[in-house]
C-alpha cells in the first residue's frame, strides 16, 4: 500500500507541472479557413492540433470554418500547421485536403455534406 | 506563472453557474418541429431518431415522419438524425423552429451506433446493450480478450484451472459456454475451442465489442441462454495504416501485434492483422511446486477483406489460422517426460485453427430499407493435449450458412427479417480410451418481426424451427420489448428459449488437472432453458454533466442441463442429465457518473443465486459469489492525452465443492471473501502512446490453489477448485503506435 501511495503522490507532482506551461515570447496566433462542416470536425480537428508540436491552443468556429491557433514560434510555423489540418481531412486557406484522409472522414465531416 | 488557473477556474465555473441557470429557469414551451424525408424520393422516414447532439434527450418520427424536441433539452443548438440503412445526420438548428432534414441511404446494413463517450449503454437497442468502446478497450492491459472486459461490471473473468491459468467469462453467474460469441455478428469460437476461446481473438484486432444480457435475437442461432457478446473486428476502410502494440509484464510474457491496412482500388481494401505472444519464463510465487501460469507461444494472424460497390454490394472475407503451444505443471516437468515413478506432473497442449467467413448484402436501389444478406463460415480446430498421465484430443469441423432477407411491410414502423440456415457440425474427441463423436446438421428456419410505434415502444418478435438431425425439431421463440417512458427512462423486458449440445469435456477441461475420473452416468440430451429478465435505466444530468442509473433482474430456468457433478464422489466427475431444479437468479445494479470533468466513476453491486440439483440435492453451484462490489474510475485530460484508470472489485464467500473424501485444511467448505485492485495509466503523443498498469495491486492470491500439490499423482490432487488469484501482483508495460 505504502508503494501505491507514493505513486499517487509522484502522479500528483507530475500532473501539477505539466498544467504549469511556462510563458515566453514567441507565442503566435494565426487564423486558417478550413472546411471543417460540423461539431464531429471541430472536435478532431482540435485533438489533431492538440496533439501538434509546438500548440498551445486551437478552436475551430464551426459557423465560420476558421480555425484559430496559438502556436510557439520556435517549435514550429504556419506550414506545418495548415499540413497538420490537411493530414487530419481539412482543406487549409488555399491547400487542399490529403486525399486518403479526406475519404477517411465521417460522411457528416465531409465537403458534399455542405454545412449543417 | 499560476494566475493562469484561477481564471480558468472562474471561466469554468461561470460557465458552469450559466448552464445551471438555463436548466432551472423553465423552459418556455420552446420547441424544435421537424420532419425527416428520404432525399431522392422526398418520402417521409417514420421511426427516424432526432436527439440533441450531446445529450441522451431525443426521439422518433411519427407516421408522417415528423418529431417535436423541447429547446430546453438542448445543450448545443444542434441535433443528431439517425434512421436504419440511412447516413446519420448532423444538423444546425440554432435561430430555427422548424427544420427538414433529408437523408441518403447508406450502403451496407449497420447497427445504429450512438457515438459518445459516456453512453456506454445504448438509450436504442430494444435489447439491454452495452459497449465497450475502442477507447475503453486501450484502459486495460492489451492483447487478450479477458483482459477487455475488466473494466465492465456485467461480464465476469474466472480462472478455470490453477495450472493453465486460462481465463473465462461469466454472464448472469452462468458459464461462459451459455454465451453466444459473435464476431461481427458471425458465431464464432464456440464448440471445442470455448475453454481457451478468449486467448484466440487479440484486443489489437477489435474495433468494440456490444455486451447483450439475456435473450437477443433468433437470427444468430438457438444458442445463446445468458447473452451475447458481439466483438466488432477493425474495420479496413476505416482503421490505421498501420498499427503497433508491444507489451511485456513482470512475469517475463511478452507480446507482439501488428495491423497493417491498405485501399487496393476503389472497391477493395484489406487489413492483415498479427499477434504473438511467448512465455518462457517458470514462475511459482506460491511455492506450491507448481508453475502459476502455463508456458506458452502463440501466433496468430486474420487478414480481412472488403469490396464495396456503389450502394449496393458490400462484401467481407476474412481468414484466420493460429497455433498454440502450451506447457504447464510442476516447476521440473520437461516436455515428453516418460511415464514411471520418477515423473513429474505436467500439462501440453497444442492448438491449430483455420476459420474463413463471408458476409454479402445486396441492398435494392431506391429502397434502402430492402436487403438480402448471406453469411457463411467455416472452422477447422484441432488440438491435442496431456493432463498427467491422461490424453485428450479433439478436432471440430463446422460450416454454417445463413441467408437473411429483411423488409417493411407497408412503412418502416413494421419491419421484418425472414431466412434461412443450414448449420453442419463434425465433433470427435478422445480421453484416454473413451471416444466421443456426433455430426450434427442442422437446417432451421426464422423470422422476425419489429415494431415501432415511432413514440417509445419498440417490440422485437422472434422465432425459429430447426429440424436437428440427432435431437428432432427445435422450436425458439424470443420476444424483445422496450419501452421509453421517457425519453431518458427506459423499460426493457427479453424472454425466450435457448438450446445447446454440450461439449462436457472440453467445458470441464479443469477437472482434467485433478486426480477425478470421468464418468458419463447416462446417454447425455441437450441442454434447454428459458431466460426472462427486465431492466431499467434511467439517464440524468447533475450539474451539467451526463449519468446513468441501470438496473437489471434475470431468471434463467433449465429444462435440461448437463449437470457436472463434483459434490458426490471426490474421486469423480460425472455426468447426467439433470434430474430437478437448476436455475440461475442474478440482479445488478449499476451507477455511471461523470464527477468532474474527465473523471467518471462506475459503481456495480451484484447478487447472483445460482443453484443446481447435484444427486437429488438442490445445492448452490460451487465458485460463484453471491455478493459482489465493482468500483471503476477513469480520468482523462482534455483530448485524452493523460488518462488513469483504476479498478477495484469485491468478491464474496463462494461456495466449494466439498469432498468427504479428502482431508486437511485445504479442503473448505468456502473461500475467502477478497478484493482484487487493477490499474494504468498512459501517455499519448501524437503517433504514439506508452502506457503502465498492475493487475492484481493488492497481490491477493488464492491460499492452496491445488489440493494435494505434493502428491499429483495420489488420490486427493485436485488445481480445478480455483476461486481466486493465482498469479500475484503484476507489472506491465508498453507501447502502441499508430498511422492514421
Amino acid at each position: 500500500m505504502k508503494s501505491l501511495q507514493n505513486l499517487g503522490v509522484a502522479l500528483l507532482v507530475f500532473f501539477t507541472t505539466l498544467s504549469v506551461q511556462a510563458q515566453n515570447g514567441n507565442e503566435k496566433t494565426i487564423q486558417i479557413k478550413t472546411s471543417a462542416v460540423c461539431d464531429m470536425c471541430k472536435k478532431s480537428l482540435e485533438k489533431a492540433m492538440a496533439y501538434e508540436k509546438g500548440v498551445k491552443s486551437s478552436t475551430l468556429d464551426v459557423d465560420s470554418k476558421m480555425l484559430t491557433v496559438t502556436f510557439d514560434s520556435k517549435k514550429t510555423n504556419e506550414d506545418k500547421i495548415k499540413k497538420a489540418v490537411n493530414d487530419t481531412g481539412y482543406d487549409a486557406d488555399d491547400k487542399p485536403a490529403t486525399p486518403r484522409a479526406y475519404n477517411k472522414l465521417d460522411d457528416c465531416c465531409r465537403k458534399e455534406a455542405g454545412a449543417h | 506563472m499560476y494566475t493562469s488557473i484561477p481564471v480558468r477556474l472562474i471561466g469554468k465555473f461561470a460557465a458552469t453557474f450559466a448552464l445551471l441557470i438555463t436548466i432551472l429557469i423553465p423552459a418556455t414551451a420552446q420547441q424544435l418541429n421537424g420532419k425527416v424525408v428520404d432525399r431522392t424520393t422526398n418520402t417521409p422516414l417514420i421511426g427516424a431518431s432526432a436527439v440533441w447532439k450531446g445529450t441522451t434527450k431525443g426521439v422518433s418520427t411519427d407516421a408522417s415522419g415528423s418529431f417535436t424536441l423541447q429547446s430546453a433539452d438542448a445543450t448545443t443548438p444542434h441535433i443528431v438524425v439517425s434512421y436504419l440503412g440511412y447516413k446519420p445526420d448532423t444538423v444546425d438548428v440554432s435561430g430555427k423552429t422548424t427544420v427538414t432534414v433529408a437523408l441518403s441511404p447508406t450502403s451496407s446494413i449497420q447497427e445504429v451506433v450512438v457515438e459518445g463517450q459516456q453512453t456506454r449503454y445504448s438509450a436504442l437497442t430494444p435489447t439491454n446493450s452495452q459497449v465497450i468502446t475502442n477507447r475503453d478497450l486501450e484502459k486495460s492491459a492489451c492483447c487478450n480478450l479477458a483482459e477487455s472486459f475488466e473494466t465492465n461490471a456485467s461480464v465476469e473473468v474466472t480462472t478455470t484451472d490453477a495450472v493453465s491459468g486460462a481465463k473465462q467469462i461469466q454472464m448472469l453467474g452462468l458459464d461462459g459456454s451459455y454465451t453466444l460469441l459473435t464476431t461481427d455478428n458471425v458465431p464464432a469460437l464456440r464448440g471445442l475451442s470455448t475453454p481457451y476461446r478468449l486467448n484466440y481473438l487479440s484486443g489489437t484486432y477489435i474495433e468494440s465489442i456490444d455486451i447483450i444480457k439475456g435473450m437477443g435475437s433468433v437470427l444468430n442461432g438457438y444458442e445463446s441462454i445468458s447473452g451475447q457478446v458481439n466483438v466488432k473486428l477493425r474495420d479496413p476502410e476505416k482503421t490505421e495504416r498501420l498499427y503497433l502494440n508491444l507489451y511485456g509484464n513482470s512475469l517475463a510474457k511478452f507480446d507482439a501485434n501488428l495491423n497493417v491496412s491498405a485501399q487496393v482500388s476503389p472497391k477493395w481494401s484489406t487489413l492483415l492483422m498479427l499477434h504473438s505472444d511467448h512465455l518462457g519464463n517458470r514462475v511459482d510465487r506460491n511455492k506450491d511446486g507448481f508453475m502459476d501460469l502455463a508456458l506458452g507461444t502463440h501466433h496468430n494472424v486474420y487478414n480481412k477483406w472488403k469490396y464495396k460497390h456503389g450502394d449496393t454490394w458490400v462484401s467481407e472475407f476474412g481468414v484466420n489460422a493460429l497455433r498454440e503451444t502450451k506447457l504447464g505443471g510442476q516447476m521440473d516437468y520437461e516436455k515428453g517426460e516418460p511415464v514411471g515413478p520418477e515423473q513429474h506432473y505436467g500439462t501440453e497442449s497444442e492448438t491449430e485453427r483455420l476459420s474463413f467467413y463471408n458476409k454479402t448484402s445486396y441492398t435494392f436501389p431506391g429502397r434502402p430499407y430492402q436487403s438480402l444478406g448471406f453469411i457463411t463460415s467455416g472452422v477447422h480446430h484441432k488440438f491435442n493435449s496431456l493432463y498427467g498421465r491422461r490424453n485428450y484430443n479433439g478436432e471440430q469441423n463446422t460450416g454454417d450458412l445463413r441467408f437473411i432477407f429483411q423488409s417493411i411491410i407497408g412503412h418502416t414502423g413494421h419491419t421484418y427479417k425472414v431466412g434461412a440456415s443450414f448449420l453442419y457440425d463434425d465433433y470427435t474427441e478422445r480421453l484416454e480410451q473413451n471416444r466421443l463423436a456426433r455430426t450434427e446438421r442442422v437446417p432451421g428456419i426464422f423470422a422476425e418481426y419489429i415494431f415501432n410505434n415511432s413514440e417509445n415502444l419498440t417490440i422485437v418478435a422472434g422465432a425459429r424451427t430447426d429440424f436437428h438431425n440427432l435431437y428432432g425439431t427445435v422450436f425458439t421463440p424470443r420476444l424483445n420489448v422496450k419501452y421509453d417512458l421517457t425519453p431518458n427512462t427506459i423499460f426493457r423486458v427479453a424472454a425466450g428459449k435457448g438450446f445447446r449440445v454440450a461439449n462436457p469435456i472440453s467445458e470441464n477441461t479443469a477437472s482434467l488437472v485433478s486426480a477425478r475420473e470421468f464418468t458419463f452416468r447416462e446417454e447425455l440430451e441437450p441442454e434447454k432453458a428459458w431466460n426472462l429478465g427486465g431492466s431499467f435505466t434511467q439517464y440524468f444530468e447533475l450539474g451539467g454533466r451526463p449519468g446513468a442509473f441501470i438496473t437489471d433482474y434475470y431468471y434463467t430456468m433449465f429444462q435440461n442441463q448437463v449437470v457436472a457433478d463434483m459434490y458426490s464422489n471426490a474421486h469423480q466427475i460425472s455426468f447426467y442429465n439433470l434430474q430437478g431444479r437448476s436455475f440461475s437468479r442474478s440482479f445488478q445494479a449499476e451507477l455511471q457518473y461523470e464527477v468532474l470533468k474527465g473523471f467518471d466513476v462506475k459503481t456495480a453491486y451484484k447478487y447472483f443465486d445460482v443453484q443446481t440439483t447435484y444427486n437429488g440435492e438442490l445445492q448452490q453451484r460451487p465458485m460463484i459469489p453471491q455478493h459482489r462490489f465493482f468500483v471503476n474510475l477513469g480520468f482523462a485530460t482534455p483530448f485524452d492525452k493523460w488518462r488513469a484508470d483504476l479498478t477495484t472489485q469485491y468478491f464474496g464467500k463462494m461456495p466449494l465443492a466439498y469432498a468427504e473424501g479428502h482431508s486437511g485444511a485445504a479442503n473448505a467448505r468456502s473461500s475467502d471473501r477478497f478484493y482484487t485492485l487493477n490499474g494504468q495509466v498512459s501517455r499519448a503523443f501524437k503517433r504514439w502512446e506508452v502506457y503502465v498498469g498492475g493487475e492484481n495491486l493488492l497481490n491477493y492470491r488464492q491460499p492452496d490453489a491445488i489440493l494435494g500439490a505434493s502428491d499429483p499423482f495420489g488420490p486427493a490432487f485436485d488445481a480445478s477448485m480455483v476461486w481466486g488469484p493465482i498469479t500475484g501482483r503484476v507489472i506491465y508495460a508498453g507501447m502502441r503506435f499508430k498511422i492514421e
